[in-house]
């Protein structure tokens, strides 16, 4: 992935809801975890399909897009898919850089 | 005001919130969680808030229901429903449900909600009716009154200069389509009205994948009308955004550009009028032309070189500008000018009039590429050069020309789900 995929610009005035978001993003990734183990498909795409809406909405586009990826993946039961998607999550949530503009 | 955001995500709620008191500061803001909470019974307040804004999933209940439900109480408020994109049937079923209002939750912008909550409380807590607001009430109302046999106009989701566009339904499977309405103002106007009429009977004889499919037209309350596809994936404006696409993904696109171009020119029609906001995509990906108003048979076309000058500056032929005749290469031409912004997310011309714009099409050589891009230089000046006898004849060989140069380029259907690079 290049750098510019983990530099999100965020409008200044969301500042405060950044951490929360970002909080739950992580627990998000977690329960992913927890999904995939259990291979609770259904689990995998209800969160996938939240993050599809919610990702977009504060702007980090890569959040939405990983989320479409991991729906798709879980309504095929596609397990390897699934945990390259979810080590993706993981290192873009790691990495991710917000410019509040 | 008071509203109700109910929704199964905290964050979005706290956003939706967030957005409302920034507009509204002495606005009353509930949220409500499905995860937690049932669905509202008979004692709930609904009448107590001026708006609902409802989610369509709720975790692990259904946003149809609970519209249903709400629906069928004599205090429900407007409700404003949230669907996802790329899943208009629920749309469709929610406005059809009685929603007052919907928005696709990936694209809900700030100004798309406050315009949505604005209108939906016009007459209660917005008592002052902007120009803008006015006409798209009076666009509301002519859909509600407008009958077209088997289908039902749902909703109005766009207006542009000549025609009104409304989500709407087949009766008999709920299948979304699209209706577009000619202004009455232009109905009047006998050229016009013939234009629209020659737009819906030229897309009708080509009969392609790559241009919009038109299933009916007609009058009713005096206003001409075609019924015809919707098409989930958006235009080409939404996914460009001000941002370049990825090369292979461009060149994807502009690959069937060239073959819608190469099925309408085969039936002696140019579309003249070639823009981003033209090029629709479906669902998995395909891209289809849409917007016939100024296109033409080429018969028809003034030979004497006195033709009118229709287009849009930004994508216009030189020839096009000078009101010459003209011929499929100005279609080819203005492709050319969309790949360049497909590939540097700028326009290849800047200016601050039209006609500034419209003569660098004449006069001024176009920008280079960046030197990553470099590989496509020649492509795109065989597209844009001024003198047409310069330039790729037909889409054909634009097509054989793509093939021999960048022959791996994606299937369609594997790009089509291609992520966008960030910004």
């Amino acid at each position: 992935m290049t750098e510019s995929a983990y530099k999100v610009k965020v409008a200044k005035d969301l500042q405060d809801l950044i951490p929360t978001f970002l909080g739950n993003r992580k627990k998000e990734l977690d329960a992913l975890r927890k999904a995939l183990a259990a291979a609770d498909f259904e689990q995998l795409r209800q969160l996938g399909h939240r993050m599809r809406g919610v990702g977009h909405s504060y702007g980090f586009e890569r959040v939405s897009d990983i989320g479409k990826h991991i729906e798709d993946g879980a309504r095929h039961g596609d397990k390897a898919s699934l945990e390259t998607q979810i080590a993706q999550y993981d290192e873009y949530l790691s990495r991710v850089q917000i410019a509040y503009e | 005001m008071r509203i109700l955001i109910i929704d199964d995500d905290e964050d979005l709620r706290t956003l939706l919130a967030h957005y409302l008191k920034q507009e509204w500061p002495e606005a009353e803001l509930e949220q409500f969680d499905p995860l937690d909470r049932t669905m509202p019974d008979a004692s709930f307040p609904l009448g107590s808030y001026d708006v609902v804004i409802l989610d369509y999933q709720l975790g692990r209940g259904d946003g149809l229901k609970w519209l249903a439900e709400f629906k069928k109480r004599a205090d429900c408020p407007k409700i404003l429903f949230l669907t996802g994109a790329g899943n208009e049937i629920i749309a469709v079923r929610a406005m059809k449900a009685g929603a007052d209002d919907y928005q696709r939750k990936q694209e809900l912008t700030r100004e798309r909600l406050i315009k949505s909550v604005r209108e939906l409380t016009l007459g209660t807590v917005e008592k002052t009716l902007s120009p803008e607001v006015a006409a798209r009430m009076e666009g509301h109302a002519l859909g509600a009154r407008m009958r077209i046999p088997g289908i039902k106009v749902l909703h109005l989701i766009g207006e542009g200069g000549t025609s009104r566009v409304y989500l709407a339904s087949r009766e008999r499977d709920d299948e979304p389509l699209v209706v577009k309405i000619l202004r009455s103002e232009v109905t009047s106007d006998p050229k016009a009205l013939a234009r629209f009429m020659e737009e819906y009977a030229m897309v009708e004889r080509i009969q392609s994948p790559h241009v919009a499919r038109i299933y009916d037209h007609g009058t009713s309350e005096e206003h001409a009308y075609l019924v015809m596809e919707f098409f989930e994936g958006g235009d080409l404006q939404k996914r460009l955004a001000g941002k370049a696409l990825a090369p292979q993904e461009s060149l994807r696109m502009f690959r069937e550009l060239m073959m819608a171009l190469g099925d309408i020119h085969e039936k002696g029609i140019l579309h003249r009028d070639l823009k981003p906001q033209n090029l629709m995509f479906r669902i998995d990906g395909s891209l289809a032309i849409v917007d016939f108003g100024i296109a033409k048979h080429i018969d028809a076309i003034d030979m004497t070189g006195a033709g009118e000058i229709l287009g849009t500056p930004r994508y216009m032929s030189p020839e096009q500008v000078q009101g010459r005749a003209l011929d499929l290469r100005t279609d080819i031409y203005s492709a050319g000018v969309l790949l360049y912004q497909m590939l540097t997310g700028r326009h290849l011309f800047e200016g601050d009039t039209a006609v500034e714009v419209a003569l660098q099409h004449l006069n001024t050589p176009p920008p280079g590429l960046p030197e990553q891009l470099s590989q496509y230089q020649r492509l795109l000046d065989k597209l844009v050069e001024k003198d047409r006898d310069a330039r790729f004849r037909n889409a054909d060989e634009v097509i054989g020309f793509l093939s021999r140069k960048y022959h791996q380029l994606p299937a369609a259907a594997a790009a089509a789900d291609k992520t966008q690079p960030l910004h």
